[in-house]
């Protein structure tokens, strides 16, 4: 069951927007899909992510996806412990494998509720 | 329909047979059919002169050893570095609906078709059913070092080396990567090698159609010779100036 309090990419990244900040990871579905991952690069505090293009990559099994931004803003906080602890995506990809924060300006226009993703979800595979 | 078009219902795989040439040329072009493509694109190719690739991840400073004069590339791709001497390389670029969800399901597609292609040039080699996945910070540095689960191996050790990178925007694409070892490199000679079991200069032709063949069969496509489109071969030489001969970005990590 996903949370209902998250938007999602069709690309398979979900945010929480509490108070202007967006906390930023991938879902279970990507996670699954992926498998092995063996490797996560994210971008420092301070930088500037943009709806839609890529704020990090991960690679599992020798395959290099890039992770794309629901919002655009600074990054203020950074899941520094998630690199060494990947197994947290596949354990808690909603909780503790939160990737980035970002302090809201803009938001995705393409960014659908839970029902719509699971749909979504269904209809990929 | 113009060269690298697509139409509905295409079921073409263009398939593009290029000679050797640098590395830095080579990666450019495998980046330009991801960024430009939309048929299917399966490219054959050979590198002029012999070079090294790192994988995306990779630290330039680990291959700090390597003889000097060594040309060295970045791979968009992800796994280790490989020493690309005489082998039979492929870049396929296509949707990524166009291979099974899964990522390890696709590489067993791609590779239980070489395995298939391989075995009726007498090469006898196998997919591991088993093995170990992909450790978080690989000990070795060498993508043929240590076999791994899907890997296509023979009884002397791994043969194919594979890689992908996906992007999801503005489409959902792949780029796989496929180094088959016809003779052994000189940086890596531990590898399995076509020569190890048949004549590499007889078999190569069999096994650059065979795989043709195969991979196409595999997506259920129709293979259809074709030349890189004028505005693919622009962007490459942009990429090729900017990133793949660039030492800076090969030393960015």
């Amino acid at each position: 069951m996903r949370p209902t309090d998250c938007k999602f990419l069709k690309s398979h990244e979900w945010c929480r927007i509490e108070n202007g900040i967006a906390t930023i990871g991938i879902s279970d579905h990507a996670v699954s899909h992926l498998s092995d991952l063996v490797f996560l690069d994210l971008p420092a505090k301070g930088a500037s992510v943009t709806v839609g293009e890529s704020f990090g990559e991960i690679e599992s099994v020798k395959a290099v996806s890039s992770l794309y931004a629901p919002v655009s803003g600074e990054v203020v906080d950074v899941n520094s412990k998630l690199p060494d602890n990947l197994e947290w995506l596949a354990q808690e990809p909603f909780g503790k494998a939160w990737m980035i924060k970002v302090r809201v300006t803009t938001k995705s226009p393409d960014l659908i509720d839970t029902a719509a993703y699971d749909a979504h979800c269904k209809a990929e595979g | 329909m113009t060269a690298g078009g697509a139409a509905a219902g295409d079921r073409r795989l263009r398939v593009l047979v290029d000679g050797p040439a640098p590395a830095s040329w080579n990666m450019a072009l495998d980046e330009a059919l991801l960024e430009l493509g939309t048929t299917p694109v399966l490219r054959l190719y050979a590198w002029a002169p012999h070079a090294v690739s790192l994988g995306w991840f990779q630290a330039a400073a680990d291959f700090a050893d390597l003889p000097p004069g060594t040309p060295v590339v970045r791979r968009l791709t992800g796994g280790g570095a490989i020493h690309h001497g005489d082998e039979l390389t492929f870049a396929l670029v296509c949707d990524a609906a166009c291979l099974p969800t899964e990522i390890a399901s696709g590489y067993r597609l791609l590779h239980d078709a070489a395995v298939a292609v391989l075995q009726a040039v007498g090469v006898p080699c196998r997919r591991l059913e088993h093995g170990a996945a992909p450790a978080a910070r690989p000990g070795e540095r060498w993508c043929f070092a240590e076999p791994g689960r899907d890997d296509v191996v023979t009884a002397r050790g791994k043969l194919l080396g594979s890689a992908q990178r996906r992007v999801r925007r503005p489409r959902a694409r792949v780029l796989h990567h496929g180094s088959l070892v016809l003779r052994r490199p000189s940086l890596t000679p531990f590898v399995a090698a076509v020569a190890d079991h048949t004549d590499p200069d007889r078999a190569a032709p069999t096994l650059r159609s065979g795989l043709v063949r195969a991979i196409a069969a595999a997506l259920d496509l129709v293979s259809t010779p074709d030349l890189p489109t004028a505005a693919e071969r622009a962007l490459a030489a942009r990429l090729q100036q900017q990133r793949y001969a660039d030492s800076g970005f090969t030393a960015r990590r």
